[in-house]
């Protein structure tokens, strides 16, 4: 192990105790050879009894609260005016600030019918990097998703504090190249997942603001981590040190003309998402396509408990002390990566680490894999389970079919909230710290399966070569 | 020992309840007069009411069930995690010990299900018959191009009238064939009254169809109350059980789907269970866009949780029995209050033709809506009209009504949440309101939608 020095101060403590636990279990790496061989050595395949720490996602994998369950037992199943709508209604009004709601089964629920309602065939959608099923829905509506990020964004190893900015001369040569009649929406995330959870400064934010509104374009927030963001802007951006998380998020939902969001991360869930928008004729078009997609536009596919969790989530979520703890948490776990030389995206983003697989394997070309070789081989010598986010889940140029290679070749370790205990956040750490030093051993991988959308969930993979994947 | 020989009683004609209740819910009730306000400000439309404002919500059966103990200890142990979870893995054996098909895949909701049923295997310019495609189903047929054609026996059969009409759909394929990529079999038949479907007709649909080489779907959102039909009045299956028997309906499928909100005691959830390995892999490869990874197709691990035990409990026959008869217990009670109600009696529902229990108003004055209206108005019962509000259409051309073919007023049942007090009450002052049906307005539409305009519609009372 080579986190020898003293260990980082610890920033955080849970503000909450445990009311209920669940047992997990721990494994033998002969067992976790089958599992892996099984899974075709995609982490996406594993099943979740054999992992032991699971870090794939943070998204609908949180403990909700026991006011929450308590909520969940106030569930009003009616079809039709269920109380948990208006309540949800309600508080997406005041902490969001959009008066029309539309409440989704997912996220993705949202992004489908804001895709539908406001992008045409041959429409360009800029946004401050892709994000998976937004590009996708984006795309089957007609539209080309355009990367307006700031550069940095695109450098694991810059420092920059908002690496989710938006670069305002990229959107404008795009607007000039484009023209702003065929950009329906400014594509906004908050925080930005695919570069590795980074905030977008609110300063950035309302220039983008008064540029969209000189050029007549909407902006459609992706709210899904939002408070997160606005917990780096409180504590990065001047100005904003003495203001509330429920007050920044506020600022930033008031430069948007609606959201899509997905409850399933921020506001601690295990199910459900909302479109959120300012506009009575979007909001009159999305709750007449919900009905066909998710479910009457009162419970929109979801069971009324799930509306009435997802609305006392809302208030759990801006809390200073649950919001300093989240990230404190995740900030623990990339200091002792970062002591240790493990290579990993900085600043450390709000729900993940991401671990830089390029550096950690130098000797593997992006065509052998190298993120999701690295997650293959955590797995097997740990238990710890994380995800690809590299050239698996970049997918395939619509128009040549080649691979897209991004510049990011990262393996996500996704903190789902209120979950894990520091003691774990240890073992998961000093799992990768011993791999680092044995990294030489990890061989890439060739791809055997290899499904049509959203690649990366179910395809399937050989190694290449075997002395990680035959020690036991 | 002498044993005492038990004293033969007469049948009870109480309803009994095969459950105590464990979690109750408040009921509101409110006076006349606040109804009068309410729904005067819903534009006189029920959908637009608020639950808090309704006492008895009779607008559908889906997703409206009182989920059990067991069901609910298995909420608190469901597996949230995002791939390959055990509460999938529970879920996928029970689905697979019922439907017997290898390849299970969960959904947010039967709509769901569907779509992605449809949008794999039909192609624009296809027909696909039914014995009569539920709204959704058609809906989701539509939207891929091709046409839902309905075939339900016309000389019914007066045990199984939902029966599909096998010789209408010899008549299709033989010269149509080619076109129908598969045919769907609803059980029960929903929209044509939660009626049954027998066990011989599927399986002869099945041998017709094996002749063409075409698929059998089966919509499964009431199975368990189409088997216990089956049960009781099917010549040879008195001695099978209700599990034998969806076992044996199912067998002669080659999928299944099913919206989980009915037959499996589920508040949300859906699934497809499948034969075909290929069509389970474009399936599995689409649903990632729109429902979610298909360990757990937008629901809730311990969604999956609590549908595995409810597919179970379904099968219960005495929960089946008081099912069943509490229907018809409550559809008779309407009946000898007056009312003219579709008869047999359905597995979830009790209709009122209202066209003739209110024959002052033609179907442009919407008489199910001014039913609804007023029985929401005097008792505080939600129910939905299946008429022209549902299923007319304006002419295009001169903008004028084009009526629908029955004017109903469905008042569906949920799933052990009501019991005979309240249906005793609901019967008692629908015979006190029998009497002024005669004197009920007329409603006209000031505001719809384009599509599925009742859900949102705007209404005003005629004034004499």
């Amino acid at each position: 192990m080579s986190v020898t020095d003293e260990p980082p101060r610890r920033s955080w403590a849970e503000p909450f105790k445990i009311k209920m636990v669940e047992p997990i279990r721990t494994t033998t790496c002969r067992e976790r050879q089958s599992a892996l061989r099984e899974a075709g050595y995609n982490t996406f395949l594993l099943r979740s009894e054999d992992v032991y720490i699971d870090l794939l996602t943070d998204s609908g994998t949180n403990a909700m609260s026991d006011y929450q369950w308590a909520g969940m037992m106030l569930g009003d199943e009616a079809y039709a005016g269920s109380r948990n709508f208006y309540h949800l209604e309600q508080a997406v009004q005041e902490y969001y600030g959009f008066p029309y709601v539309v409440p989704t089964h997912q996220g993705r629920g949202a992004e489908h019918l804001i895709s539908k309602v406001l992008i045409r065939p041959g429409d360009v959608i800029p946004g401050n990097m892709y994000f998976t099923t937004t590009r996708l829905h984006q795309e089957l509506a007609g539209g080309t998703f355009a990367d307006v990020i700031i550069d940095e964004a695109h450098d694991a190893a810059s420092e920059h504090p908002f690496k989710g900015n938006v670069d305002l001369e990229k959107l404008d040569a795009l607007v000039r190249r484009v023209g702003a009649d065929r950009i329906p929406y400014v594509s906004v995330a908050a925080t930005v997942n695919m570069a590795g959870g980074q905030p977008i400064a609110l300063e950035n934010l309302r220039q983008v603001r008064a540029y969209c509104r000189k050029h007549g374009i909407r902006i459609i927030l992706d709210a899904t981590r939002a408070v997160e963001n606005a917990w780096f802007i409180q504590q990065r951006e001047p100005g904003w040190r003495e203001q509330s998380i429920a007050t920044i998020l506020h600022e930033i939902c008031a430069c948007a003309d609606g959201c899509t969001m997905s409850g399933k991360k921020d506001l601690m869930v295990n199910i459900g998402g909302f479109l959120a928008v300012n506009d009575a004729e979007v909001f009159e078009e999305a709750r007449n396509l919900v009905v066909i997609f998710e479910g009457l536009h009162t419970y929109g596919g979801l069971a009324g408990r799930d509306m009435e969790a997802m609305a006392r989530g809302i208030g759990e979520a801006v809390q200073e002390d649950h919001i300093r703890a989240r990230i404190g948490q995740v900030e623990y776990v990339g200091e002792k990566l970062r002591r240790a030389g493990v290579p990993i995206v900085v600043p450390v983003g709000g729900h993940a680490i991401f671990i830089d697989a390029r550096r950690f394997l130098p000797h593997l070309s992006q065509d052998q894999f190298p993120a999701q070789a690295l997650a293959a081989a955590l797995y097997l010598e740990s238990g710890v389970r994380a995800m690809e986010r590299g050239i698996v889940s970049a997918g395939r140029d619509p128009a040549s079919g080649d691979h897209r290679y991004p510049k990011l070749e990262l393996i996500r370790l996704t903190f789902p909230r209120r979950v894990y205990t520091q003691a774990h956040c240890d073992v998961a750490a000093e799992a990768i710290c011993t791999l680092y030093e044995e990294r030489e051993r990890i061989h890439g991988l060739k791809m055997v399966y290899e499904p049509k959308y959203l690649r990366f969930f179910q395809a399937r993979f050989e190694p290449l070569g075997d002395s990680v994947y035959e020690k036991a | 020992m002498n044993r005492t020989p038990g004293i033969e009683l007469p049948p009870a004609k109480v309803v009994i309840e095969p459950f105590r209740i464990k979690t109750v819910e408040p009921i509101p009730l409110l006076s006349p007069g606040e109804r009068a306000t309410r729904i005067e400000r819903a534009h006189y439309n029920l959908f637009r009411l608020d639950a808090e404002h309704v006492t008895f919500d009779l607008l559908t059966d889906s997703g409206t069930a009182a989920m059990s103990a067991n069901q609910w200890a298995g909420m608190m142990a469901g597996d949230e995690s995002y791939a390959g979870a055990r509460s999938f893995r529970r879920f996928e054996r029970v689905v697979q010990e019922l439907t017997g098909k290898p390849h299970v895949i969960p959904t947010h909701q039967g709509r769901s299900a569907e779509a992605l049923l449809m949008k794999a295997l039909v192609r624009p310019g296809q027909i696909v018959p039914g014995n009569t495609h539920f709204d959704t189903t058609r809906a989701n047929i539509e939207s891929v191009g091709a046409t839902a054609l309905d075939q339900q026996q016309a000389e019914a059969d007066p045990h199984f009238p939902g029966n599909l009409d096998l010789a209408a759909l010899e008549q299709t394929l033989e010269t149509e064939a080619a076109r129908v990529p598969l045919v769907i079999l609803t059980i029960t038949n929903n929209s044509a009254g939660g009626l049954p479907v027998s066990a011989a007709n599927i399986r002869q649909t099945k041998a017709l169809l094996k002749a063409y080489g075409i698929p059998l779907f089966i919509d499964a959102a009431r199975f368990a109350e189409n088997a216990y039909f089956i049960k009781q009045r099917e010549h040879g299956y008195r001695n099978r059980t209700v599990e034998q028997i969806a076992q044996e309906i199912f067998e002669q499928a080659d999928g299944v789907l099913m919206s989980a909100k009915k037959d499996a005691f589920g508040n949300i959830g859906g699934f497809l269970a499948l034969s075909d390995e290929a069509l389970t892999e474009s399936i599995r490869t689409q649903m990632v866009v729109t429902e979610g990874f298909p360990t757990y197709g937008g629901l809730a691990g311990r969604d999956l949780e609590a549908l595995a035990i409810g597919l179970k409990e379904i099968l219960d026959e005495s929960y089946l029995a008081y099912r069943v008869r509490s229907v018809e217990y409550f559809g008779q009670g309407i009946e000898q209050a007056g009312y003219p109600v579709l008869k047999p009696f359905g597995g979830h529902a009790v209709y009122i033709d209202a066209g003739r229990a209110l024959p002052h108003l033609d179907a442009g004055q919407f008489p199910g809506q001014a039913l609804a209206v007023a029985l929401y108005q005097s008792i505080g019962m939600r129910t939905v009209e299946i008429g022209s509000v549902m299923f007319g259409r304006q002419d295009t051309a001169t903008g004028r009504e084009i009526p629908a073919r029955h004017e109903l007023l469905r008042l569906a049942m949920p799933r052990r949440v009501y019991t005979q007090s309240h249906i005793d009450y609901m019967v008692e002052m629908m015979a006190h309101l029998r009497p002024h049906l005669a004197s009920l307005p007329g409603y006209r539409l000031t505001y719809q939608a384009k599509v599925l305009r009742h859900f949102t519609a705007k209404f005003r009372p005629f004034t004499s």
